[in-house]
């Protein structure tokens, strides 16, 4: 009845589910202001959606959502646009790199436990430090201790290197090549797991630009929409894989989830949000861990040459 | 005790019905055949579709009702594709993909359809020679070369195309209407590719390869799926063009509609 052909992934699927998977995913991104697409590609993954495809019609999906993100944002004065050039220029190269790397381990047959370990491991490490972080969070507001402030950016070696930019958004004068080495990482990374890679941007900008709190997000997303369209040209290129009637089902549901999401985020605490993003996520590396630890039901398996996982 | 009586007659002459036909001896019966849908499309509502092979068998002669009964075996054959099969093997408590080996032509969908079980219709040898049922299928080369006759290999990737509905082998598959009309009707499930497929009908008597007739069928997406599939495979920077800006018109559109300041 709702079973909808996908022209270029050659299956059908329910159309119902991709909605719900897609505003599924738009509810967290909207709850939590990331990307939501290192949710988004495993579970299309699980939901037996070949993992070359879910990679690029993931990629595709956050173009959409991180659009409407950075436009309000963008509204409130909170992007930094020098910066997210920069990192746009250093994401590309990345971009690149990892498309090439993600073909050339298709060819040996390696792609699905790499692409597998590398989301296994940002996905722990992460999940983890924002487990403990909103914890210990939690247990000073129920203590009645005030949370702490993060001190004010100290010089760094980061502040001794060449290329020196004034970056006026952000009340920064620095080095022109930490964002660019940062973009092209992210840029590797995203294009590998098929994500806008904002959970890693975010944090590599507070922490180690230092970039003021409230431009960062606004930053990351207007990075994300290059990165992740620069990303889908790519692998609909090189790769073949993208199903835009996928990624249009996606976008949709992503669209209503992110309305739903956003209106649902401001009225839970900001530690109790990030604990529950932090249960989700090590909630997925287990999963994914799992797939490539336990002994698969059957230990053949079949594609196309130099194609498949 | 008539079919045991042809098994062993065939058995101790392999091969004597093509033999047969091929020094030009006049065949004594002619078949034919037809498929109930020459042209498939695929369109968004596609789940599957149910195809119906059917024909007769032309006597030169009038068969007398003692006389043993006509077999008939269809092989569909989907468009051929090189495929690749793996084994995984634990590498450091993980999974991972080891050992290969390649088939230069695998059919992207093959069914074999008979009225009989197959080793009481003809001889192992004439099975092989054309390769029917899954045991004699012929998956083109093999890189490295097979070992033994029984690869597992070969074995798993036949498994892994039956569980996908793409390999399917059916002893009673065709049905006899009478003495000379036939019929035999097998699923092309949702994941079928796309291309040429080849019907070949064999009528058999006795073991005995009597006469054969072929024809194909197309498979191909239609409309909109058409215009996407071209798109992506033809002209895939534009196609990747179009897939952002669709995204990009989305994101903007649910930005109008949904701001708040």
């Amino acid at each position: 009845m709702f079973q909808v052909y996908l022209p270029v992934a050659e299956i059908s699927v329910n159309v119902l589910v991709m909605l719900g998977l897609g505003a599924a995913v738009g509810i967290l991104s909207g709850m939590f202001g990331v990307g939501g697409g290192f949710l988004l590609t495993p579970l299309l993954m699980f939901s037996g959606i070949p993992p070359a495809i879910a990679v690029a019609t993931g990629a595709n999906q956050i173009v959409a959502s991180s659009v409407s993100g950075a436009l309000v944002q963008w509204r409130r004065d909170n992007i930094d646009f020098r910066m997210g050039l920069v990192l746009i220029a250093g994401g590309v190269v990345g971009a690149f790199a990892g498309v090439f790397l993600v073909k050339l381990l298709s060819r040996l047959g390696h792609a699905g436990i790499f692409i597998s370990l590398v989301y296994v491991t940002f996905l722990g490490v992460i999940g983890s430090l924002m487990f403990v972080e909103s914890l210990r969070a939690i247990l000073r507001t129920r203590s009645g201790k005030p949370s702490q402030k993060r001190k004010p950016g100290e010089h760094t070696w980061i502040h001794g290197l060449p290329l020196k930019m004034r970056f006026h958004r952000s009340r920064l004068y620095i080095s022109a090549i930490p964002p660019l080495v940062i973009g092209a990482i992210v840029g590797l990374l995203a294009s590998v797991l098929g994500v806008g890679g904002g959970f890693i941007v975010v944090p590599a900008m507070i922490y180690l630009l230092r970039m003021p709190t409230n431009v960062v997000i606004g930053t990351s997303l207007f990075q994300i929409i290059f990165i992740t369209a620069v990303i889908t040209i790519l692998y609909a290129t090189l790769n073949q894989t993208l199903d835009v009637v996928l990624a249009f089902i996606l976008v949709i549901g992503g669209v209503i989830g992110g309305q739903i999401g956003a209106n649902t985020g401001q009225k839970m605490k900001g530690e109790h949000l990030r604990i529950l993003l932090a249960i989700i996520v090590l909630a997925v590396a287990i999963r994914l861990l799992f797939g490539v630890v336990v002994t698969p039901d059957d230990l053949y398996s079949a594609a196309p040459l130099g194609m498949g996982v | 005790m008539q079919y045991g009586l042809a098994l062993l007659l065939a058995a101790s002459l392999p091969l004597s019905g093509v033999v047969a036909l091929a020094a030009g001896a006049p065949p004594s019966e002619q078949i034919q055949s037809d498929i109930s849908t020459r042209e498939i499309s695929i369109q968004s509502n596609f789940t599957g579709i149910n195809i119906v092979l059917f024909g007769s068998v032309d006597f030169s002669r009038a068969p007398s009702l003692d006389e043993s009964p006509h077999d008939v075996i269809m092989v569909i054959r989907g468009p051929n594709e090189p495929i690749v099969v793996r084994r995984k093997e634990r590498v450091a408590g993980l999974w991972v993909n080891g050992p290969s080996r390649t088939f230069s032509s695998v059919p992207g969908f093959y069914a074999v359809l008979a009225s009989r079980p197959f080793r009481a219709v003809a001889p192992e040898q004439t099975l092989k020679d054309l390769g029917i049922g899954f045991a004699y299928v012929d998956l083109g080369k093999s890189e490295p070369p097979e070992s033994t006759a029984n690869d597992a290999f070969r074995a798993s990737l036949v498994r892994l195309r039956k569980s996908h509905d793409l390999f399917k082998e059916s002893d009673d598959g065709v049905t006899f209407l009478g003495r000379s009309l036939f019929r035999g009707s097998v699923t092309l499930p949702v994941n079928v590719p796309i291309g040429r497929y080849t019907t070949q009908v064999f009528l058999f008597r006795d073991g005995k390869l009597l006469n054969q007739s072929q024809s194909s069928l197309q498979v191909q997406k239609a409309g909109f799926e058409r215009v996407v599939y071209m798109l992506a495979f033809n002209h895939p920077f534009i196609y990747g063009l179009l897939a952002v800006l669709m995204a990009v018109t989305t994101g903007l559109l649910a930005w109008t509609i949904f701001r708040r300041d």
